[in-house]
């Protein structure tokens, strides 16, 4: 039997990654004009066409209305009191190896357990670590450029690969595509740039670790991976952000292109800052993930979602070329005060192309947990196929599990199959588990584990082991 | 600062507000005129007309913008309907024969005594043409669409049927209701049906009719205690007729509720079905048929509101959609907090039988308890093509085979049905959509 003291301390499930680091950054007033855009895009010495590109961004994006669709109840978002620039100080003269780094990033990342050092020789896996908004660190480089595979901050991209990025920034996710995504395009500050040659098969799992760190400030990550004909990446995302009252606003765009016969597998792991119990403090989350698989392609995603107060976020494929796969994978949970409203859009244009959509949701506390999805057949898309299932897990009489799932079928030979459950770990599996000499929590946490399985096994191996570990920490206190 | 724009707030301001579509204001003012027209006449339903007009006023008309209304365009509206009421026939046109002992008329939504057979003793018939007060919505929120709301508001006569306490009807009550005009107008039908504690009755509502005429139909139905309601819904209007429909039900504590829909789609068919299951012990089960043809619309949205525990629903339609017809179904199955021991589920299954019609399906699912079951499921395909080979090499030639399997498609729901004379009238009435379906 545990004591007192520790159950409650199981109970408050307290946030582990909960902590801020002190670091002197360079930091924008809170506010949004023009001027705020020059002031980035200078400060980046960003090319006049991307100025204009996000100045044309933010005029379309004053033109928007707000959003107001979603299952989702939050107070009305102030773009003022969000300060939408924010780089580590040091950064003014960027360190050239890892040794000057500042110590206290360096600190903070080994919070996180993402040793930087270590990385190296370890896991095989490149890290672009990105601190706030600019990126730090940039691992492996070398390596990936002997395989042909461009890896860097998407700041460092515009400048040295301008060809690259010119033809494919905004080409998925268009500037006026929606409100979040239009903010973001206006303002983004940084994040990753992925090519992957023709016929090459990416050496190693690519991987971003992102963390707000800065009070008040919008991170907005673009992110933009190409792979070229015939080759294949597996992307990794993770994230963590320290424990903040005030909320936080996120809108970031992930652009994925999956030219000819290429495959994209870009798993997430989020797990931001959901609030307390009371609903008070957390993360919103708005994000505009969308990928184009060209003809025999096949983009992937994975997500595990258990942070962030808000969570608005579409991971989308649009399956242009003839017998391109889309997939999605997802586990959310939401606990305390949390809400989800998040789904995928599979859009089939092309012939013989197939999407797979398998959702999990997972409700405790007073969360709501909404899945929301769009499966659009056209009318050239012959022989199109879709399976989706969503089933919804709810622990607890106070909470909501949804389901929004969107069918548009325009060509007979299509085959479209929907399926959806709701239920609640029943007494049986318990019993089971129980008279087995599971504790409860552990018994609740297996049991959930398992129902989450389909969407573990598509996770890259470390990240599973993760993604299972992040559920049980969440699951602490939720079970009654 | 270059830019002039630099608040929240003046951003605010400068974002446009959601424009109101034209054709929507349009409506709205036709429907307003319309029903204030009425509204003024002073009778014993005058009150209710009343409240009806306020609620239609604060209701705004939907737009494509209205997210109930994203597949469904009120453009085929914008020829004057509103405006025109279709008019009373005073010589009866040819009636289809009944499929009941006993059938009440109503054309053009006026209820035709000469014409109808009355029910026996043990239910009670009532006109809601002013003459009397009644009891007429069930809960002031029932009705959600401003269509609705417009029929209350422009009521002119109706019928509210009363089966008494323990009467069990052996045969069913028919209802048919036709609407026929040869220009674009419209008529308002009512009916509302109180079936009381431990009673049994079947009703058939039957609308059939042709030519541009709008039919804005509400039927609400509640049982009592402990009591069997078959209930039908054929919709066996001309293509080129229009139709915007409300029911509601709400089935009684320890009853049984069987509804059957079957339609065939028309220039316009709206339905929204709203199902309260506000009573424990209470049992739903909707089923239907949905055969689109030619480049018609059907668009069906149904919601269940499970509020209390322990009652069950259970639910199965199938859509047929040819030519280049598109069929719309929303299914909504809404759990509210206290409903524990709830069972629900929801299946709806679509073919596409030619390149150019279209189905889209929304199955949803709104939960806040968890001891609850429910689950829903949907398709959307084609014939099997092996199906089809066989029954060719058997010498059957391909649209007749093609027939053959669409039926076999939704007959498991045609032989469910208790009443012999509805699936010997649905059979013929199927084969017709059915070849109607395969081409223009």
């Amino acid at each position: 039997m545990t004591s007192q003291a520790e159950l409650d301390k199981l109970i408050r499930g307290d946030y582990a990654a909960g902590f801020i680091s002190a670091i002197e950054s360079d930091t924008l007033p809170p506010g949004l004009n023009e001027d705020v855009i020059r002031f980035i895009s200078a400060k980046k010495g960003e090319p006049a066409w991307l100025l204009d590109w996000r100045l044309e961004a933010y005029k379309k994006w004053l033109s928007m209305p707000l959003p107001t669709w979603a299952h989702l109840d939050h107070p009305p978002l102030d773009f003022d009191e969000v300060s939408y620039y924010s780089a580590p100080k040091s950064m003014a003269d960027r360190p050239q190896s890892l040794d000057e780094v500042d110590p206290e990033l360096l600190r903070t990342y080994e919070k996180l357990g993402i040793p930087l050092h270590e990385q190296e020789m370890l896991a095989g896996v490149a890290v672009d670590a990105v601190f706030d908004s600019v990126s730090v660190g940039t691992t492996f480089k070398a390596k990936l450029l002997e395989a042909g595979v461009i890896f860097c901050s998407i700041s460092e991209a515009v400048h040295e690969y301008p060809d690259l990025i010119k033809p494919y920034l905004g080409s998925v996710v268009p500037q006026g595509d929606n409100f979040y995504a239009a903010l973001n395009s206006a303002v983004f500050s940084d994040g990753s740039f992925v090519y992957i040659p023709k016929g090459v098969r990416c050496p190693m799992e690519l991987s971003t670790y992102f963390r707000i760190n800065e009070a008040k400030t919008g991170q907005f990550e673009r992110t933009l991976i190409v792979a070229d004909e015939g080759s294949y990446v597996s992307y990794l995302e993770g994230c963590t952000a320290p424990m903040r009252d005030e909320n936080q606003l996120h809108a970031a765009v992930v652009e994925l292109v999956a030219l000819p016969g290429a495959q994209i597998k870009y798993s997430t792991v989020q797990n931001w800052y959901p609030g307390d119990e009371n609903g008070k403090g957390g993360i919103y989350n708005f994000v505009t993930k969308r990928g184009v698989a060209h003809d025999n392609a096949k983009i992937s995603w994975t997500q595990v979602e258990t942070g962030s107060a808000i969570t608005w976020k579409y991971p989308s494929v649009i399956l242009r070329g003839d017998n391109a796969v889309g997939e999605f994978y997802s586990v959310a949970l939401t606990r305390h005060m949390q809400q989800a409203d998040t789904g995928t859009k599979m859009i089939h244009l092309g012939k013989n192309t197939t999407s797979t959509i398998i959702s999990k949701g997972i409700s405790a506390g007073r969360s709501s947990n909404t899945y929301r999805g769009l499966v659009r057949i056209s009318p050239r898309a012959e022989n199109a196929r879709n399976f989706t299932q969503c089933d919804s897990l709810l622990l607890g009489d106070t909470c909501g599990a949804h389901t929004f799932p969107y069918i548009e079928s325009r060509n007979p030979s299509a085959m479209i199959e929907h399926e959806a459950t709701t239920s609640k770990v029943s007494d049986d599996q318990l019993f089971l588990c129980r008279n087995r000499g599971i504790d409860p929590e552990k018994a609740v946490s297996m049991i959930v584990n398992g129902f989450c399985k389909e969407v573990f096994k598509e996770l890259p191996m470390e990240f599973a082991v993760e993604a299972g570990k992040l559920l049980e920490v969440s699951l602490e206190g939720a079970v009654g | 600062m270059t830019d002039a724009v630099t608040s929240t707030a003046d951003r605010a301001a400068a974002r446009p507000t959601p424009v109101v579509e034209p054709l929507a204001q349009k409506l709205a003012a036709q429907a307003h005129s319309l029903a204030e027209q009425t509204a003024a006449s002073s009778d014993a339903l005058s009150a209710w007309r009343q409240a009806a007009l306020a609620q239609l006023a604060r209701l705004p008309f939907p737009s494509k913008k209205t997210e109930q209304w994203k597949y469904t365009s009120l453009m085929a509206l914008d020829a004057g309907h509103l405006v025109t009421q279709a008019p009373d026939h005073a010589n009866a046109p040819a009636l289809p024969e009944p499929l009941a002992p006993w059938r009440l008329v109503l054309i053009n939504g006026r209820f035709h005594a000469d014409l109808s057979q009355l029910p026996p003793q043990g239910v009670s018939l009532t006109r809601l043409d002013g003459s009397a007060e009644a009891p007429l919505s069930i809960a002031e929120d029932a009705l959600r669409t401003p269509f609705a709301w417009l029929n209350s508001a422009a009521l002119q006569d109706g019928l509210l049927l009363t089966v008494a306490d323990g009467v069990a009807l052996d045969a069913p009550i028919e209802v048919l209701l036709l609407g026929s005009a040869d220009v674009a107008s419209h008529c308002h039908t009512r009916l509302r049906l109180q079936l009381g504690a431990g009673s049994r009755a079947t009703l058939i509502e039957r609308y059939i009719g042709q030519g541009p005429v709008l039919t804005n139909a509400v039927t609400e139905i509640t049982t009592g205690e402990n009591s069997d309601l078959v209930h039908y819904r054929l919709q066996a209007e001309a293509a080129d007729t229009l139709h915007i429909g409300s029911l509601i039900l709400a089935p009684g504590r320890d009853s049984r509720a069987a509804s059957f829909q079957l339609m065939q789609g028309n220039a316009l068919r709206r339905n929204d079905v709203r199902v309260l299951m506000t009573h424990s012990g209470a049992s739903a089960s909707l089923n239907g048929i949905f055969v689109g043809r030619g480049s018609t619309h059907t668009d069906n949205q149904i919601c269940i509101e499970h509020r209390v525990p322990h009652a069950v629903s259970d639910q199965l339609f199938k859509g047929m959609a040819g030519d280049k017809a598109r069929l719309v179904f929303n299914g909504r199955i809404h759990i509210f907090a206290g409903a524990k021991g709830t069972n629900a589920e929801l299946s709806n299954k679509n073919l596409l039988l030619s390149p150019g019609a279209e189905v889209d399906t929304k199955p949803e699912l709104e939960i806040y308890n968890d001891d609850v079951k429910c689950s829903h499921g949907t398709t959307c395909g084609q014939l099997d093509a092996q199906a089809l080979f066989y029954l060719r090499s058997r010498g059957i030639a391909e649209p007749a085979a093609k027939r053959m399997l669409a039926f076999g498609f939704v007959n498991e729901l045609l032989s469910a049905l208790p009443d012999e004379a509805v699936v010997e009238w649905a059979r013929p009435w199927l084969e017709r959509a059915l070849t109607e379906a395969e081409h223009a």
